[in-house]
């Protein structure tokens, strides 16, 4: 079976039998009973992340020596032949996509998603 | 120029701003409430008091409201997720069984004056098979925004939209035969 054929006199007839239902104060009531508007609450989780993120930079700073190692390491990294470097960008950024679709992947769906 | 549902949507989203949100509810209060009344099957204020948790919700979620579907079709799925919420606490999601149905149909159990009623009749079908009726026959859904907004399959709509419709021919055809 197909879709319904709109002309179908029980269609019509469905359709006739619902009348417009007047607003008579229904919205105001359901306007006057959305939460304020106002600042939008900040999520556990992402000041988690930030904080795991700003302590990992700070550790990482201590542990290199000041950046020294980091600095060092930069400009070993220079002398490396052009092909090298190429792999290492590409894996590198074939890794951040992985990780950004299955954090797309992996995220909750919302339950009135009509995707 | 009247804004379009998108336009009041965008500006709920950016500046919070309820009276946007306002106008959508205007502008569908009467599907949502029609719908709910319905299901309910005519208990107003129970229908009036599910259809203002369907505008709250819908609310505070709209940011998951990706457009991928019609506003309408969206706030049906909350209408009708609110109404199961509430048919569970209570404890009444069922409709009426096949041997009750049966004899509702009976015309010499039917009241004169519901009789041709086709609101009574479809209060009779069961839940399933209402809701589906009620959605693509009355709201003028597609079967797959139906079973969207129901949760079940494709091939379930259908059926208890023929199933729901038949039953509908066969009611209102006993009680104008007698």
């Amino acid at each position: 079976m197909d879709e319904i054929l709109i002309d179908d006199p029980l269609d019509r007839q469905l359709r006739e039998a619902v009348p417009y239902i007047d607003d008579d104060g229904f919205t105001a009531r359901v306007v006057a009973s959305l939460p304020a508007p106002g600042r939008r609450k900040v999520s556990l989780r992402s000041v988690i992340l930030v904080s795991i993120a700003l302590l990992g930079s700070a550790l990482a700073y201590v542990l290199s020596d000041s950046g020294r190692v980091v600095s060092e390491n930069v400009a070993r990294l220079a002398t490396l032949p052009p092909l090298w470097l190429l792999i290492g960008a590409f894996a590198a950024g074939a890794l951040a996509v992985t990780g950004g679709l299955l954090a797309a992947l992996s995220r909750t769906r919302d339950p009135f998603s009509l995707s | 120029m009247e804004l379009t549902d998108a336009d009041l949507i965008a500006r709920v989203l950016v500046d919070e701003d309820q009276h946007a949100f306002g106008e959508l509810v205007r502008r569908y209060q009467s599907a949502v409430r029609g719908l709910l009344r319905q299901l309910t099957r005519t208990d107003l204020a129970l229908a009036d008091d599910l259809s203002q948790e369907t505008f709250v919700r819908a609310y505070k979620h709209i940011r998951s409201f990706r457009g991928e579907a019609r506003f309408s079709t969206w706030l049906y799925r909350i209408a009708y997720n609110c109404f199961r919420e509430d048919a569970r606490r209570r404890k009444e999601l069922v409709g009426v069984d096949e041997s009750q149905w049966q004899s509702e149909i009976d015309p010499h159990s039917v009241d004169a004056g519901l009789r041709h009623d086709l609101m009574h009749a479809l209060n009779l079908l069961p839940l399933h098979e209402r809701s589906a009726v009620l959605l693509c026959c009355q709201q003028g859904l597609s079967h797959d925004e139906a079973s969207r907004v129901l949760e079940i399959p494709l091939g379930t709509v259908k059926t208890n939209v023929l199933r729901g419709r038949e039953k509908l021919k066969r009611t209102l055809a006993a009680w104008g035969s007698n």
